[in-house]
C-alpha cells in the first residue's frame, strides 16, 4: 500500500470522523436521556449503542445545519421503545404514556437540575471515605455489585441499601447547597 | 400493591430502578403513581438524573480528568499524540465503547477503507486519563494479601484505599516520594500521597525533602513527619513510633496539649487514651523491616535463576525461531544473539539506538526504545502455517497512535504487524496473500495508566489451521478472532519497537510508530502455540513468584 492510497483511504472516511465526532460529543446527553427511561446503567448504555448504530445507518439524512443532539435523541427514543417492548417488566413501568411525559418533563427540568447537580462534585467530596470508595467502586470502576459487598464484608441487599441511603446524601446536600442561591 | 408518595416504599422502588431490582408489581404501582402525582414524578426525575450524572460524569470522581475538562472530547485527528488512556480494565471489558461497535458493524463498507483509517476511527474513542492513584508498590517479599480484595501488583500503581497484607513485607512509595515498608498482619488505608492511616501493622517510614509533612495516623496517635526515618508499631489498643533519623510531630489521642515532637533516638507509647510514655527507640521491633531491601534482592536473584533455567529448555524448542533475551551480545556490539539454538536461520539482530536498561529482575538486562530512530532489525525467511509473538515489555506510554510491538516492514502479503494502539488496544494486522487486503484483529483496550510501567507478557498467536488470532496478556487471552487468510504466513525484514514503512525520507506522523518502553525478551515461534503453553511462558518469566 502506497502513501498515495492512503489518501483515497482517508477521503472515503471522512463521513465516519464526522459522524463520530458528533456523536461522542452528545454521546452522555444521549445517554441520560436514554437512562431517564431505563435507569438500569447496564441497560440504558446498552440501548445508547444500539442507537449509535441506527444513527450512523441514517446519518446521510442528518442535515448539518441542525443540532445533532436532538436528532440523536429522537432515535434514542425509538430504540429505547424497542427494547422496551420486548421486556414485560418495563413495560409495566413506561405504560400508557409516561415514557414520553417524562422525557418532555425531563427536558423542562434541566436548567433546575443542572443548578442543583453543579453542587455535586463539591457533595461527592463530602462523603466519609467508605462511601466515596462505595460509589466510585459502583458508578466509575463498575465494580460489579457482588464484589462490592464481598469487599465490605456486606450482603448484596445491604449494598444496595448503602447506595440508596448515599444517593439520599447527596441529594439533601446539593439542595442545601442550593437554597442560599434561592433566597 | 400501590404506592404513596411520599413513603419509604416510594423510595425503595426508585432506588430498585436504579440498580435494575425492582419488580414487576413495583414498577406498575410506581407507573400509576407517576402518571397521576406530578410532585412525585418530578421527585422520581431529579433522583434518576442524579443516579445517571453519577454514572456519566467520569470527572465527579478524578482530579486528573477535572484538570483536562477545559478539552471535553479529543479532537478527531490523524496522528494525533495525546497520551490518552482508558481508565481501568474491568470498566472497558464491562463497556463496548461506541466507536468499537460501529467500527465493527461498518466494518464491511471500511475495508475498502484501509488501515489508517479503521484503526484512527477505532482509536477515536478515548476517555481522558483518569487515576485515583497515590502511590505504587514496588517490592515484596513473601506476601500474602486478604484473599477478599484483588491483590495488589508489583511495580502497579495504588489507589486511594485500604491494603490488607496478611503476612510478608511489602514496600510502598508514596507519590510525593515518602517509601514504607509495611509488616503483615497490617492494614494500611492510603488517603493520599502525604497521608495514611495504619490502624494495625508494623512499618518503616522514611521521608525526604519533598514528602516533608507527610501524615501518618493510628487509633492512638497523629504523626506528621518532619523529614526522617521512622518505625510505627500499631496494634488496635497501643501504638509506638521510634525515631532512628531526623524529627517527627506528633499529636496523642485527642488532646492537644499532648502534641510535642520528638527527636532522633527517641520513642513514645500510647496506650488507649492514656499519655503518652517517652522511651528509648528500638530498632529491634523493626528488624525484619530493615532487612527487607537485602531478602527482596535475594527473591528476585531466584526468580532470575528460575528463568535461565527455564530458558535452556525453551531454546531447544524446534519451532522457536528468534529468542532474543537481550543478554546475550552477537558477534559485534551492536548485534544481539538469536538464542533459538535450533534454527540458525536467524543468527543475529541489529540493535540502532536504543539504551540499556534494568529488566525484570535487578541484574536482567533490558532494551530501552524511546526515539524514532531507537529500533532492532531481524530478517527471517520463510513461509509458515502458524506464528506465535510473545515479549516481555515494560510500557512507559502510547506516544503515537500505534506503538510497534513487532512489525514485517512494509505491507507486504502475508506479513503482519503487532502493535499497541494509543488507547491499549493490542492490534494484530495481517495482509492477505494479494495487495491491498489485510484484516485487523484488536483486543479490547488492556493496556492502561495502572498497567504502565510494569512488566507485563504480551503475546499473539496466528493460527493458520484453526484460522483462528488469539491475544494474550500475561499469559491469558483477552480477545479471540476469527482470521479470514489462511497461511501460508511471513515475516521477512522486520522491526521489534519500531516500523519501516518503506515511505520515504519523511514519513507522514501516522507512520511514525516507535515505542516508549522497554523490551526484555522477545520470542517468535513457527507455529501457534496453546493457551495451555501460553500459561505456562508466562509462569516462567513473570517477575515475582
Amino acid at each position: 500500500m502506497s502513501a498515495d492510497s492512503q489518501h483515497r483511504f482517508e477521503d472515503t472516511t471522512a463521513a465516519q470522523q464526522q459522524f463520530l465526532s458528533l456523536f461522542l460529543r452528545s454521546e452522555r446527553e444521549v445517554f441520560r436521556y436514554v437512562a431517564a427511561l431505563v435507569p438500569n446503567v447496564a441497560d440504558a448504555e446498552d440501548i445508547v449503542q444500539q442507537t449509535a448504530l441506527a444513527l450512523w445507518e441514517k446519518f446521510e439524512s442528518y442535515d448539518p445545519a441542525l443540532p445533532f443532539t436532538p436528532w440523536a435523541c429522537r432515535f434514542a427514543l425509538n430504540k429505547a421503545r424497542q427494547w422496551i417492548e420486548r421486556r414485560q417488566r418495563w413495560q409495566a413501568l413506561l405504560d400508557h404514556g409516561l415514557a414520553e411525559e417524562l422525557a418532555r418533563r425531563r427536558e423542562e427540568l434541566q436548567p433546575e437540575f443542572d443548578r442543583r447537580l453543579r453542587h455535586l462534585e463539591d457533595c461527592l467530596g463530602r462523603l466519609p471515605n467508605e462511601q466515596r470508595s462505595l460509589v466510585e467502586g459502583y458508578y466509575y470502576q463498575r465494580t460489579d455489585i457482588d464484589s462490592l459487598a464481598e469487599n465490605s464484608g456486606r450482603t448484596v441487599a445491604a449494598t444496595y441499601k448503602m447506595l440508596q441511603r448515599i444517593r439520599q446524601t447527596l441529594q439533601r446536600c446539593v439542595e442545601i447547597r442550593v437554597q442560599p442561591e434561592a433566597s | 400493591m400501590r404506592l404513596t408518595f411520599p413513603s419509604v416504599e416510594f423510595d425503595d422502588a426508585v432506588a430498585g430502578i436504579c440498580h435494575g431490582s425492582a419488580t414487576e408489581p413495583e414498577m406498575r404501582a410506581l407507573n400509576e403513581l407517576l402518571r397521576g402525582n406530578p410532585k412525585a414524578r418530578d421527585e422520581y426525575l431529579l433522583r434518576i438524573e442524579l443516579h445517571t450524572r453519577l454514572a456519566s460524569e467520569s470527572e465527579l470522581f478524578s482530579q486528573v480528568a477535572n484538570a483536562a475538562a477545559s478539552d471535553p472530547w479529543p479532537e478527531l485527528k490523524t496522528g494525533s499524540r495525546q497520551r490518552v488512556l482508558p481508565p481501568n480494565p474491568p470498566l472497558r471489558a464491562r463497556r463496548p465503547r461506541v466507536a468499537q461497535v460501529l467500527a465493527l458493524a461498518a466494518g464491511l463498507l471500511l475495508i475498502a477503507g484501509g488501515v489508517w483509517a479503521l484503526w484512527f476511527n477505532n482509536s477515536t474513542s478515548r476517555n481522558r486519563a483518569t487515576s485515583n492513584a497515590v502511590a505504587m508498590l514496588t517490592r515484596t517479599v513473601d506476601v500474602k494479601w486478604d484473599p477478599r480484595a484483588a491483590p495488589p501488583r508489583v511495580r502497579g500503581a495504588l489507589e486511594r484505599g485500604t491494603l490488607r497484607l496478611k503476612s510478608g513485607l511489602a514496600q510502598v512509595v508514596f507519590y510525593s516520594g515518602a517509601r514504607m515498608v509495611i509488616e503483615g498482619p497490617a492494614e494500611l488505608e492510603l488517603v493520599s500521597s502525604m497521608e495514611a492511616v495504619c490502624p494495625r501493622g508494623r512499618l518503616l517510614l522514611e521521608v525526604p525533602p519533598p514528602a516533608r509533612g507527610f501524615r501518618l495516623r493510628t487509633p492512638q496517635l497523629n504523626v506528621v513527619d518532619l523529614g526522617t526515618s521512622f518505625g510505627m508499631n500499631a496494634t488496635p489498643g497501643q501504638s509506638e513510633v521510634h525515631v532512628f533519623k531526623g524529627k517527627v510531630a506528633l499529636v496523642a489521642g485527642a488532646a492537644a496539649a499532648a502534641k510535642r515532637s520528638l527527636d532522633e533516638g527517641q520513642a513514645v507509647v500510647v496506650q488507649g487514651k492514656g499519655q503518652p510514655r517517652l522511651m528509648t527507640a528500638s530498632t529491634e521491633t523493626f528488624t525484619p523491616l530493615f532487612e527487607f531491601q537485602e531478602r527482596s534482592l535475594a527473591s528476585e536473584a531466584f526468580r532470575y535463576e528460575q528463568w535461565q533455567f527455564a530458558n535452556a529448555k525453551l531454546n531447544q524448542d524446534p519451532s522457536l525461531l528468534v529468542h532474543l533475551d537481550f543478554e546475550s551480545r552477537g558477534s559485534t556490539e551492536w548485534t544481539l544473539h538469536n538464542a533459538a539454538d535450533r534454527n540458525r536461520a536467524v543468527p543475529e539482530a541489529v540493535m540502532v539506538g536504543c539504551a540499556r536498561a534494568e529488566g525484570r529482575w535487578q541484574e536482567k538486562l533490558a532494551l530501552e526504545f524511546q526515539s524514532v530512530n531507537d529500533r532492532v532489525r531481524l530478517a527471517v525467511p520463510g513461509e509458515f502455517n502458524g506464528l506465535t509473538l510473545s515479549a516481555w515489555v515494560c510500557i512507559k506510554g502510547l506516544d503515537r497512535p500505534f506503538n510497534s510491538l513487532f512489525m514485517s516492514d512494509g505491507f507486504d502479503p502475508g506479513t503482519v504487524h503487532w502493535l499497541i494502539r494509543d488507547d491499549g488496544v493490542l492490534g494484530l494486522t495481517v495482509f492477505g496473500p494479494v495487495h491491498g487486503k489485510f484484516q485487523i484483529l484488536a483486543s479490547p483496550p488492556v493496556i492502561s495508566l495502572a498497567t504502565l510501567g510494569m512488566w507485563q507478557h504480551l503475546a499473539v498467536v496466528l493460527d493458520g489451521k484453526a484460522k483462528q488470532v488469539v491475544h494474550y496478556l500475561n499469559g491469558f487471552p483477552v480477545s479471540r478472532h476469527s482470521l479470514k487468510f489462511g497461511p501460508p504466513y511471513r515475516v521477512g525484514s522486520a522491526e521489534l519497537g519500531n516500523w519501516n514503512a518503506r515511505s520515504g525520507p519523511n514519513p507522514a506522523p501516522e507512520l511514525v510508530r516507535n515505542l516508549s518502553g522497554s523490551f526484555d525478551e522477545f520470542a517468535l515461534f513457527s507455529r501457534a502455540l496453546s493457551d495451555a503453553e501460553m500459561r505456562e511462558l508466562h509462569a516462567q518469566g513473570k517477575p515475582d513468584p
